[in-house]
């Protein structure tokens, strides 16, 4: 390349920068205007909600604690149950879902598609509907919970399962191995370390999902805090927040540890 | 992540004999952690008391609920669009504002980069608060003190995209190679000519990648934030559902699907993009 030519190309990637610029540019004023949103405004909000924060809703009201562990620990116990059925569920399905493994491409394609729905579909979305079903309670938050862990580990255990190495798959193969018998020495030994790395983050994401889930009826913290909030009780409900931080920080930290050990 | 907890450790290979091959170790964590995980599975099943009389019932109800659903109304077109519009919004304006907020405090938090260790700590830990507490919650708080509308939902979405985007920031900046630091050091570059210069040019496709990533999920997140009050095409699907307009509801749950899904699609491919061109 002569210098011309290199000049030339610098050029064209500093007008492609440019260009995206104006473009991210006119998509926020875009967004501003629609949203009637302005700087003066955001400055306003952000010292309303320091004063709020700092007034109203700090010191948070230890008295609450007991009060609240009850539904902390259901929080903790639909997380569990979710990822225990969702990793079991996504683990059988994402054989179906991953191309190396699928028996029939058009099984896989309609896997796929199943999953992302439940994927895509935002997990507030099945508890609403749930809730019309089956009424408030941690069932309805267990099973959107496990609805989006079904969704989300199948994507990701098949992603795995399409990058293990395929020389031990022929090698059992040629062996004369059964398919069932290719799955248990070839694929599952390759498979574990990834089904439980992704299950412990699937953890981790089901324990902030429930916050959501509980407040729009699938029991849990996220239902107290809400009502806590609803009824101005303000440190009581930044108890509850405090409690959401402690758990999952503390579940970040645990699976962290073990995710190290393991993989 | 490879299988890799199955080898035996490079420096047991040197001690042992090569005649025979070293049967796979079994991983101990594995042996105890499955049957725990297993009782930790039935204990909190038990705790929950699940009344499972409810669930044969409730399959029915949904069953009919869904037949009530198609086809989906499409009547309120106009009003759903735009509330889908305002999500669209809110989620552009809190992923750029919480970008801009990521992109100069993770400067301040790389350790080496930061003006003081003390800052890098104090940044990272707000860092890792930010994002724990969940983006609905931000929005609760939010819609407490400043009121209804797109702004809680602006300012809860900035809050946690800022918190994870600073600690992936500064991983990037972190792994920076050294020796060009050092070199635009030693040419008596000024910390300005070496950020622009050195750094950014090496971090450029990261950073944008994480970007891409957070607006994804920011999308999914203002989605719903209207459930809990802070507009857009939540509150449309929860208003619908209240008042058992399930036609509705449907068609306000297809455009939320078509939303995060076309973005999830155009996410994957521009990833793919980036990692063609890295290689």
């Amino acid at each position: 390349m002569n210098a011309a030519q290199m000049q030339s190309a610098r050029k064209m990637k500093r007008t492609q920068t440019i260009l995206f610029l104006i473009v991210l540019l006119a998509l926020v004023i875009w967004s501003s205007i629609g949203a009637e949103f302005s700087l003066p405004a955001l400055f306003a909000g952000v010292g309303e909600s320091f004063r709020f924060i700092f007034l109203d809703f700090l010191p948070p009201d230890f008295s609450s604690l007991p009060k609240l562990l009850e539904p902390a620990m259901q929080t903790i116990y639909m997380s569990v149950v979710a990822m225990v059925i969702g990793s079991i569920v996504a683990g059988l399905l994402s054989f179906l879902a991953a191309a190396t493994t699928s028996p029939h491409p058009y099984l896989q394609v309609f896997v796929r598609a199943a999953t992302s729905l439940f994927r895509n579909i935002p997990v507030v979305i099945w508890t609403i509907l749930l809730v019309a079903a089956f009424g408030l309670g941690t069932i309805v938050g267990t099973m959107s919970l496990i609805l989006i862990s079904i969704g989300m580990l199948t994507r990701s255990f098949a992603e795995v399962l399409e990058e293990i190495d395929m020389g031990q798959v022929e090698a059992v193969r040629a062996a004369g191995g059964s398919y069932f018998q290719v799955l248990s020495q070839a694929v599952i030994p390759q498979f574990m370390p990834g089904f439980i790395g992704w299950s412990l983050y699937n953890f981790e994401i089901n324990v902030r999902a429930s916050t959501i889930v509980g407040m729009v009826g699938g029991g849990g913290l996220g239902f107290i805090l809400q009502s806590n909030l609803k009824l101005f009780q303000y440190q009581k409900a930044s108890m509850a927040v405090l409690l959401v931080l402690v758990i999952v920080l503390v579940v970040e930290t645990i699976t962290n540890r073990v995710r190290e050990r393991i993989i | 992540m490879r299988a890799q907890w199955n080898e035996p450790k490079p420096s047991l290979t040197v001690l042992t004999s090569m005649a025979e091959p070293k049967k796979p170790k079994k991983n101990r964590l594995l042996v105890v952690g499955m049957p725990l995980v297993a009782l930790l599975f039935v204990f909190s099943l038990i705790q929950l008391q699940f009344d499972y009389s409810r669930i044969a019932a409730g399959f029915m109800k949904l069953m009919g609920i869904v037949q009530v659903m198609f086809p989906p109304d499409f009547t309120a077109w106009r009003h759903v669009l735009l509330a889908a519009m305002e999500s669209l919004q809110v989620a552009i304006l809190g992923t750029v504002l919480g970008i801009l907020i990521a992109f100069f405090l993770s400067f301040l938090a790389a350790s080496n980069l930061t003006p003081h260790p003390f800052i890098a700590w104090i940044i990272q830990s707000a860092a890792s608060l930010l994002r724990a507490i969940p983006t609905v919650v931000w929005a609760l708080i939010f819609i407490v003190s400043v009121g209804l509308g797109s702004l809680p939902g602006v300012l809860a979405i900035t809050v946690s995209a800022a918190g994870m985007l600073i600690k992936v920031f500064a991983q990037s900046l972190e792994e920076v190679d050294k020796g060009v630091l050092e070199a635009m050091q030693a040419t008596g570059a000024s910390w300005l000519a070496i950020v622009m210069q050195g750094i950014l040019p090496t971090v450029k496709t990261a950073f944008i990648a994480w970007c891409v990533l957070r607006f994804e999920g920011d999308l999914g997140e203002s989605t719903i934030l209207g459930a809990v009050g802070a507009g857009g095409i939540g509150y449309e699907l929860t208003h619908a559902m209240k008042s058992y307009n399930f036609a509705g509801a449907l068609f306000v749950g297809l455009v939320i699907f078509i939303m995060v899904f076309s973005v999830e699609l155009v996410a994957n491919r521009y990833k793919m993009n980036l990692k063609v061109r890295k290689h």
